[in-house]
């Protein structure tokens, strides 16, 4: 195995980091938010840009832990392979927060209305929408309030998804978060 | 009535509930793996407080720099659960506190004072 080239390719992408592989965990997670906070530090990000990239990044992550974890203990045959990684793009001075991982159908038909919805609304709406529904709490499991999603599309400037079916139940799920390094204004 | 310390993580705040001083204290970051069951001894705390523990006057300081959206969900119900002691009388003032760059963090404090408009709820710049 090369490891310059993974470095080369690591840095020619802007990648801060990732996780491959494995089920993550909570210990794992905030390992990786403490690397990220001193990325964010030693990269003179905005306080505000850093906070929502850390809380992205935290729901993305707890949510693929969740999941796997939910299908270890039904016992489901479960592929735990989930991708989660923190990338920068230099062009448009954006980070990204990008998560990957296989999900059952019946999953798969619970999320995607939920990000279709959120893809129409406006992000003043996203923010009603994330209040009634925290007010309500309609969505809430017992692991959540049903409203990670939300909380995501309201501390970014756009999302992009989509799933491609693996077979008759599985699909593979990509969701992407962009978070613009605004400057801070002076007030 | 004894209080409850519950000392800091990296993902969970130091929670620092002092009956004899009427203070109730969340500083720190929040985003536990079963945020519920983390924050089920204070909420029963809070509740056994207010059941004639209290001082007459109770100050809240929620310091919070960021939280998952299950936390979002359990400071709401704890701020619900206040709101219905401030409205059975109770004297009760409560702090968000954040820093001054960290936009994200009065953007949430703004929108529980906006949905908990009968509390007495001070954005409180550090």
């Amino acid at each position: 195995m090369d490891i310059t080239k993974l470095e080369d390719f690591l840095d020619d992408s802007g990648i801060v980091f990732l996780s491959y592989g494995g089920m993550l965990t909570q210990d794992l997670i905030s390992n990786m938010t403490d690397a990220l906070e001193k990325e964010a530090e030693k990269n003179n990000v905005s306080m505000s840009a850093s906070t929502n990239i850390f809380t992205i990044f935290v729901e993305l992550s707890q949510n693929m832990m969740n999941y796997s974890k939910s299908k270890a203990e039904n016992n489901q045959k479960f592929d735990p392979k989930g991708l989660v990684l923190v990338g920068y793009n230099k062009e448009d001075n954006s980070y990204y927060v990008l998560s990957r991982n296989i999900v059952d159908i019946t999953d798969k038909d619970k999320i995607l209305p939920k990000l279709e919805e959120i893809n129409l609304l406006s992000r003043d709406e996203v923010k009603k929408k994330y209040r009634e529904l925290r007010r309500s709490g309609l969505d809430k499991h017992n692991k959540g309030a049903g409203i990670g999603f939300f909380e995501i599309s309201k501390r970014c400037d756009n999302i992009d998804f989509n799933f491609k079916q693996i077979n008759e139940n599985k699909y593979q799920f990509m969701f992407q978060a962009n978070i613009i390094n605004k400057q801070k204004q002076e007030k | 009535m004894e209080n409850l310390i519950i000392e800091e993580t990296k993902y969970t705040p130091s929670i620092n509930l002092d009956a004899k001083k009427g203070l109730i204290e969340l500083v720190g970051k929040s985003y536990p793996e079963n945020t519920f069951e983390f924050y089920k001894p204070m909420m029963d705390w809070i509740e056994e407080y207010f059941n004639g523990n209290e001082l007459p006057k109770t100050i809240i300081n929620f310091e919070i720099i960021y939280f998952n959206s299950s936390s979002s969900k359990l400071f709401f119900d704890f701020l619900d659960l206040i709101e219905e002691m401030a409205n059975a009388g109770k004297y009760i003032e409560i702090n968000w506190i954040y820093d001054k760059d960290n936009d994200s963090a009065l953007e949430a404090g703004e929108d529980f004072k906006e949905d908990f408009e009968k509390l007495n709820f001070i954005l409180a710049e550090k």
